[in-house]
């Protein structure tokens, strides 16, 4: 990691509801200087391995490993995969202080670095994605699939960090009912094919998650 | 007892690469083989008890209840298993066997959601069932607390040697921010401590280094071979390599050394033919506190922030009172940022549960500042809970020189290894001279060296008289300190601000003292950091005493300024009350509400002013014309206003018209407060008591505050789909208790269907809508 040098400013606005309003320079100026200072105290460390797939009655499951990922979604997501990457990512339990004591004096400034966080860790997961891209580059990836998408899920999470032995690698862990601990994370599983792989993947009308999201709700749509 | 002057220690090497080069899969738990292959984890300690290994670590690293879950056999079943496993195979090398504790797999509270306590618990289950094993050693660490949870688990509860290993980053640190002095301090009472896993051998060396700076106990180093390709899990350096630069790390002062990832036999054996043991420089006597990620050396003046305290405080007595934590978090953090190092924090009110506040409010600060804190009580089951969860090396204040004082509290602070402040009054009180006070410094010292704590933990009070009934007393006072300083070698402390009590101009006689005090010795003023005047003396003294090289500090404080102004400055705009609402103008509204405050009832003040402009702000977030920061910016803007409000309303004693109150809390599992926590700030800005439970809140305590204080709208937040459940959940207890209340929910994944099937009244999706709901449940 490293290489970021700029959150996406776009993005930050998208994650915060703008859509086009006035904003005084006063509250420009919060928002650059909160994407600074979410840049400066994130320090973003990363894991992946890359497993053959190994299908089973169950679900596909990771060579050498005990995890099988279940779910008609996933399977949907990886079909005419070969290899399987499992990915986490995070932006390290400092992120999550900051934002934690910037609420004590300021909402408004919490919010901001909240959602300059959530840019910032789509960003590093971007990079592992295009470092994956390098190391395989006669391959073709899909996108990133995480626990909770569909019917993947999300109790797949701690099997998913203890594979990739995430706690020692990156501090990172999940609770009892599969959070992601520091909270500005993220695991996914890339399925990686020999063959190249349609388009049609992303998008409202394939989304599991389009009854309940928020970016819907409003009228947006996601990244993807 | 281990690894003393004279020998090296040798510890075994790694355990789960052995068992991966026997085929185990990633995924699989390692402790189960204990019991299903006996012979197999045999086999692999007597390998590195032939390579010359003087302790083996059980096979029970992951051996906790949480990683052993779903796997068939208890904690105790496969504890004892491993203990056994290591001594059949120990047995014939004489060599001993240690209880491995790792990491639990859950991050501790403030960061992930699993309890100090329950911690505590966890680590002490393996504990007990580890009575066969001859130490205990606590490793792989990254997170401070969850060290000093084991550490004391083991201590508690068993007789044993306890070693405590912590894993570092390249920066210095571990993830969760925990440096190497810290870790020093707030582990002092393991027999050995060190390193293990983090890193390559040689890059250890400057952590050792740092490491024998802090303690005086026999320093473990277990790292890896060397930096890991992830790609095939191997590693970089051989075994000649590492046992090379692992001789750095005992030069550097480390006596016990064993292997971790990467490591075979063969390592330990090149360690145990080739390892000389080092000269391990003596330790300076250094006087510090900590905090898990922030080290006060006190060896010039450093502040004491005294504002968490109710003593004459209206504000912060209501605070207590209506069990207000985020405004005692806000005095922290303003007093930070005005420069204050360390905090005092005092929580004592007639009515309030001490130490249950105290607890609270030391978990809570911990979790949104590094500052090292100073427990202020005089109730020796008040400092022993805020030492045991405090995550780091605090100052208890404190102890006086009468025998009751000082045998209650020091074994307290002498078990935890915490600093003490010496108050220099006995059962007589207050001695006129100094030499008397001198005397009882003396006391003080002694005793606690008995107790076992070096006098570079005690700070001695020598008590600041008011000026103004015993102007004689002052020179006194200066002169004790001095004396004190002097001949007993100790650091010093001083509450300042009473010195001008019953004087006019008040902040000249305390900046006066302040500086005079420094001058005569003083090393930690308690002070009021907001006070200009106050940090000002502070940061010139340390200007003028050579303490801030190039003044690098003070001109980073003060240098906007200028010295004599000269310019004309324009005339200030004056805007209204709405106006700065609407701009989310924090300070400017707060300013306007007090002058108006003047003139004007306080709830004219509100319904008048405040209320409206935060009415226009939301109908224009409703229609789009401004977003969520926006929104924020004003509520915060009011909220300014309102805490004017509230501190005129406090001071004239009028008790407040109740609205009517609403119980809001991010449901059992779920840890995302924000948008919880905007719906408060709103709710408040309406007039609403709120009642914020938190987050990760059991059905229970929401049933258990609703009854118990006859709430009638309880607002529930959850923002994940497995979250959904324990909000059902909570809404069924609600029901089931009878108690007649409305029900709320918001949170992203939440729609007015899923709201309704639940059972809630409403659903409320943002927080200008459950400002609109309290409004019709209660009517105003």
């Amino acid at each position: 990691m490293g290489s970021i040098q700029a959150i996406r400013h776009e993005e930050v606005l998208r994650y915060l509801g703008y859509r086009g309003q006035e904003i005084s320079d006063d509250l420009m100026g919060e928002v650059l200087s909160c994407e600074t200072e979410m840049l400066t105290h994130a320090k973003p460390k990363s894991v992946f391995c890359i497993f053959d797939r190994i299908d089973t009655h169950d679900g596909i499951a990771l060579s050498g490993t005990t995890l099988v990922l279940g779910g008609h979604d996933v399977r949907e997501h990886l079909a005419n995969c070969t290899k399987v990457v499992l990915l986490a990512a995070t932006l390290s339990s400092d992120v999550d202080r900051l934002i934690a004591s910037a609420q004590v004096e300021s909402m408004t400034k919490s919010l901001i670095l909240d959602a300059a966080a959530d840019a910032l860790i789509e960003q590093v997961c971007d990079e592992i994605e295009s470092e994956i891209h390098t190391k395989m580059q006669n391959m073709h990836a899909t996108w990133r699939f995480s626990p909770g998408y569909g019917d993947f899920p999300l109790s797949l999470q701690n099997e998913i960090l203890t594979v990739l032995n995430a706690q020692k690698r990156i501090g990172l862990c999940a609770t009892d009912s599969y959070l992601l601990t520091p909270r500005k994370s993220v695991t996914a599983v890339i399925g990686l094919s020999e063959t190249e792989l349609p388009k049609k993947q992303s998008g409202c009308e394939t989304c599991s998650m389009r009854e309940t999201c928020t970016f819907r709700k409003r009228g947006e749509r996601c990244v993807w | 007892m281990f690894g003393n002057e004279s020998n090296l220690l040798f510890l075994d090497g790694a355990m789960g690469t052995m068992l991966q080069k026997n085929g185990l899969e990633l995924g699989e738990k390692p402790e189960v083989l204990g019991i299903t292959a006996p012979e197999q984890i045999q086999t692999i300690h007597r390998a590195y008890l032939e390579a010359g290994a003087n302790i083996v670590y059980a096979n029970t690293f992951g051996a906790n209840r949480h990683k052993l879950e779903g796997c068939g056999y208890s904690v105790a079943e496969i504890v004892s298993a491993a203990i056994k496993n290591a001594k059949i195979a120990a047995q014939d090398f004489g060599a001993r066997v240690a209880l491995d504790i790792g990491p639990i797999g859950q991050l501790l509270e403030p960061i992930g959601t699993l309890r100090f306590e329950e911690a505590y618990d966890i680590f002490r289950e393996m504990v007990v069932a580890a009575e066969e094993a001859d130490l205990i050693v606590v490793e792989t660490m990254t997170d401070l607390y969850e060290a000093k949870a084991a550490l004391l688990a083991a201590k508690e509860n068993s007789t044993k040697p306890v070693f405590v290993t912590m894993t570092f980053e390249e920066n210095g640190r571990t993830f969760t921010g925990c440096s190497v002095s810290s870790m020093a301090m707030t582990l002092c009472q393991a027999d050995a401590i060190g390193f293990n896993c983090s890193l390559g051998p040689k890059d250890l060396v400057p952590l050792v280094e740092e490491l024998a700076r802090f303690t005086d106990r026999p320093i473990i180093v277990k790292p890896n071979a060397g930096l890991p390709n992830l790609a095939d899990n191997t590693y970089d350096i051989n075994p000649q390599e590492f046992a090379s630069q692992v001789q750095l790390l005992c030069n550097a002062g480390a006596t016990i050394v064993g292997g971790c990832c990467g490591t075979t036999p063969d390592y330990i054996r090149e360690m145990k033919e080739t390892l000389t043991i080092g000269t391990r420089k003596s330790r300076e006597k250094i006087a510090a506190v900590c905090s898990a990620r922030q080290t006060v050396m006190i060896n010039c003046p450093c502040v004491i922030g005294e504002r968490i305290n109710p003593t004459g405080k209206k504000r912060f007595q209501q605070a207590l009172r209506e069990h207000d934590i985020d405004f005692i978090l806000s005095q922290a953090s303003e007093q930070i940022r005005a420069g204050a190092e360390i905090l005092d924090v005092n929580v004592g009110l007639p009515g309030i549960d001490e130490k249950a506040m105290m607890v609270e409010v030391i978990k809570a600060l911990q979790g949104i500042t590094d500052a090292p804190l100073q427990i202020d009580s005089t109730k020796p089951e008040v400092i022993e809970a805020a030492l045991r969860v405090y995550n780091g090396k605090a100052i208890v204040n404190s102890v006086n020189g009468e025998e009751a004082s000082l045998s209650q509290i020091l074994p307290i602070v002498a078990r935890y290894g915490a600093a003490v402040v010496g108050l220099t009054l006995d059962e007589n009180g207050i001695p006129k001279t100094a030499e008397e006070r001198v005397a009882i410094a003396e006391r003080i010292i002694t005793r606690a060296k008995e107790y076992g704590i070096p006098k570079e933990d005690v700070f001695i009070d020598c008590l600041t008289l008011t000026a103004s009934a015993e102007q004689a007393g002052v020179y006194e006072t200066l002169k004790a300190l001095k004396a004190v300083k002097e001949r007993f070698g100790v650091k010093t402390v001083l509450g300042v601000s009473n010195i001008s009590f019953g004087l006019p101009s008040r902040e000249l006689v305390n900046a006066n003292f302040l500086t005079m005090a420094m001058t005569y010795g003083l090393d930690l003023p308690i002070i009021n950091p907001n006070i200009a005047s106050m940090m000002g003396a502070v940061r010139a003294y340390h200007l003028l005493m050579n303490h801030d090289e190039n003044a690098t500090r003070f001109i980073a404080a003060y240098g906007g300024e200028t010295s004599a102004p000269t310019q004309i400055t324009t005339a200030k705009e004056i805007h209204d009350i709405p106006y700065c609402v609407a701009q989310g103008l924090k300070a400017e509204c707060a300013d306007l509400v007090r002058a108006m405050l003047e003139t004007v009832d306080p709830m004219v003040v509100v319904n008048k002013q405040l209320i409206p402009a935060l009415d226009t702000v939301g109908t224009r977030f409703e229609k789009g014309e401004v977003f969520l920061p926006q929104l924020i910016r004003s509520a915060e803007a009011a909220s300014a206003g309102f805490e004017a409000i509230k501190e005129a309303i406090a001071k004239s004693g009028i008790a407040q018209e109740e609205k009517g109150k609403i119980i809001v809390a991010t449901v059992k599992g779920d840890i995302h407060d924000i948008g919880k926590n905007i719906v408060k700030v709103l709710l408040e800005n309406y007039g609403y008591t709120v009642i914020d439970l938190g987050r990760d809140v059991p059905p229970e305590t929401v049933v258990e505050t609703a009854v118990k204080q006859n709430v009638a709208l309880v607002g529930l937040s959850a923002l994940m789909t497995t979250t959904l459940g324990s909000m059902e959940e909570t809404i069924r207890q609600l029901r089931a208790a009878g108690h007649n209340c409305k029900i709320m929910v918001g949170g992203a994944v939440l729609t007015p269907e899923y709201a309704e099937k639940i059972g809630a009244d409403h659903y409320a999706k943002d927080a200008k809508r459950a400002v609109d709901i309290a409004k019709e449940v209660f009517g105003k």
